[in-house]
């Protein structure tokens, strides 16, 4: 197994897009992190709005920015299973390894790794802007009161199983333009919607990136009401279920399909 | 233990009866060629062979098993499928770094195959820039990488030019002949194979023609001279007198048989009779194939 995991990240490692995801994806925290940065302690329409810079609330705020790059590490999951279809190359894949299941394991896997190592990646970018910018406002950083190692937490594992999630979007599509918009208008749209207001939290808190936000426990009002999250083991609970439930779905559309 | 085996495999794809009861074994040492007109079912023959395709009833083993219950498949079977499926943005050598380690093959098997077929310069380039023929010899390398015993190769000479497929014919050869190894290879241009193999087998929709080996097919069949003359009616008894079998084709045409073109000749001579054509008919592995791809 540990040389068919290889092989996999030797697929993602020897072409262009994970460099460029991982690019874009910094960009995208950096652009979020820059408004939160911006607007920190600004007054909207009298309400409290974003947090000031020197508070606990803002750090954890600017800290949970990272978990946006779950969108990338779904989109990689994606690209992973459908190039293969795309350029037909799991007809090699499956000739070197005919046991299909140990493919889809061995991507499943490589794609948790790949996920972790982008959290990674955003949270070191996190480390040297968010840092700074509370310490030059005159705040204090205090770990336990941001909740910064819980927030990481959340972070590595929202980002490192949206990669999960991504391939097994792919293996039931198959269709790289479909799996890939299937992704944006899931992590934008319907999880953005639902865990973005409020009010439909008792939903949204039951999707992935509701049960990632009781992962991280963020609870900040910025104007639009509380949150209502499930507990962090909960949501921990949930998360392991939506793998669960997306390894079984890339599995079950593999192993028996024709490939001609 | 026949190193290949194809027991009576049927598959359909929806109402299209893609193969249909296809039986036939192939040896180590020989090269069999598996011909037949596009759309006949070779593809899918060989996909089932390889377990991409799981087939409605029958089988299809190599060395007695199921390709995808062999241990360490790669090391056994050597397949080119398609020249297409690969990455286009990765090299040739990355390509078959990525097998080897899937295989659990040591990495300097990339280089050493891509050696093998010609391709050592262009190991490190993309293979978006790739000609046909360079995939192709790519994807040959891919199949040499776990030197096995058995290759199945799906229309291997496609998109080579006349030196390549020269190239190829040689090196199938000499992996039968010399390495003792299978070889199974596909083409719908029977004179691509026609000096390369020593077995054929014959397929049209789905169904098995006709199988046998290269000089079964070629020296049993037909061996009738065409000649034309305008006279017709008085050369055919001459021939007949002289110990021939004549049919008349019409437009003046005879076909012949028992006699070879130079007695047919002496025949023509002695009567004063001018022949327009002479010609030795197609042989009969030409002809059933002929038959068979243009729907005659």
């Amino acid at each position: 197994m540990t040389a068919l995991v290889k092989a996999e990240l030797r697929k993602l490692f020897t072409t262009r897009l994970w460099w460029i995801m991982m690019l874009v994806m910094i960009v995208l925290v950096a652009v979020n992190l820059g408004f939160l940065i911006g607007l920190a302690g600004v007054r909207q329409n009298g309400s409290a709005g974003i947090p000031a810079r020197d508070t606990a609330e803002w750090a954890q705020l600017a800290w949970s920015a990272g978990s946006g790059g779950a969108i990338f590490t779904m989109i990689l999951g994606v690209v992973l299973m459908t190039s293969e279809y795309r350029y037909q190359t799991i007809t090699g894949t499956f000739l070197t390894t005919p046991r299909r299941n140990h493919v889809i394991v061995a991507k499943l896997l490589a794609g948790v790794l790949v996920g972790a190592l982008f959290g990674l990646v955003v949270l070191v970018f996190e480390a040297v802007t968010v840092f700074p910018a509370v310490l030059l406002s005159g705040g204090e950083l205090s770990l336990s009161a941001s909740r910064i190692p819980q927030i990481s937490i959340g972070i590595l594992a929202m980002l490192a199983l949206y990669a999960l999630f991504g391939i097994g979007l792919g293996a039931l599509v198959r269709n790289q333009i479909a799996g890939i918009v299937g992704a944006v208008v899931w992590a934008y749209v319907i999880e953005g919607i639902f865990t973005g207001i409020p009010v439909l939290h008792p939903i949204g808190r039951w999707l992935p990136g509701g049960a990632a936000q009781a992962l991280m426990s963020i609870d900040v009002d910025t104007g639009l009401g509380a949150s209502r999250w499930l507990p962090a083991w909960a949501g921990a609970l949930v998360l392991v279920g939506y793998a669960v439930v997306f390894a079984v779905v890339a599995s079950a559309t593999t192993v028996r399909r024709d490939i001609t | 233990m026949a190193a290949i085996e194809i027991n009576n495999l049927v598959k359909s794809f929806g109402a299209v009866k893609a193969v249909d009861g296809v039986s036939f074994t192939v040896d180590a040492g020989s090269v069999t060629g598996y011909l037949g007109p596009n759309g006949a079912g070779k593809t899918t023959t060989l996909r089932c062979l390889l377990d991409l395709v799981t087939p409605d009833s029958g089988e299809a083993l190599v060395g007695g098993r199921r390709y995808s219950s062999l241990p360490a498949p790669v090391t056994e079977v050597g397949a080119v499928l398609e020249a297409t499926s690969f990455h286009p943005g990765r090299t040739a050598r990355n390509h078959l770094r990525i097998m080897c380690t899937a295989a659990g093959l040591p990495l300097t098997r990339a280089g050493e195959a891509l050696e093998q077929v010609g391709l050592a310069d262009a190991a490190d380039k993309r293979v978006q820039g790739f000609s046909l023929g360079m995939r192709q010899r790519l994807a040959l390398a891919s199949a040499l990488l776990g030197r096995p015993r058995v290759y199945i190769l799906d229309e291997p000479a496609n998109g080579l030019d006349p030196a390549g497929i020269e190239w190829l014919r040689g090196f199938l050869r000499h992996l039968a002949h010399d390495e003792g190894a299978a070889v199974l290879v596909s083409s719908h241009v029977l004179s691509e194979v026609e000096q390369t193999v020593d077995n054929v087998v014959i397929i049209a929709k789905g169904r098995l023609v006709r199988q046998g080996t290269l000089t079964e097919l070629t020296s049993n069949g037909d061996t009738a001279v065409r000649v034309r003359t305008a006279k017709p009616a008085e050369l055919a008894p001459a021939l007949e007198a002289a110990g021939a079998t004549v049919e008349q084709a019409g437009d003046g045409v005879l076909r012949v048989r028992g006699l070879d073109a130079e007695a047919i000749g002496e025949v023509a001579l002695d009567r004063r009779l001018v022949l327009t054509e002479v010609a030795q008919e197609r042989s009969d592995l030409q002809k059933v194939f002929l038959d068979l791809t243009e729907e005659r």
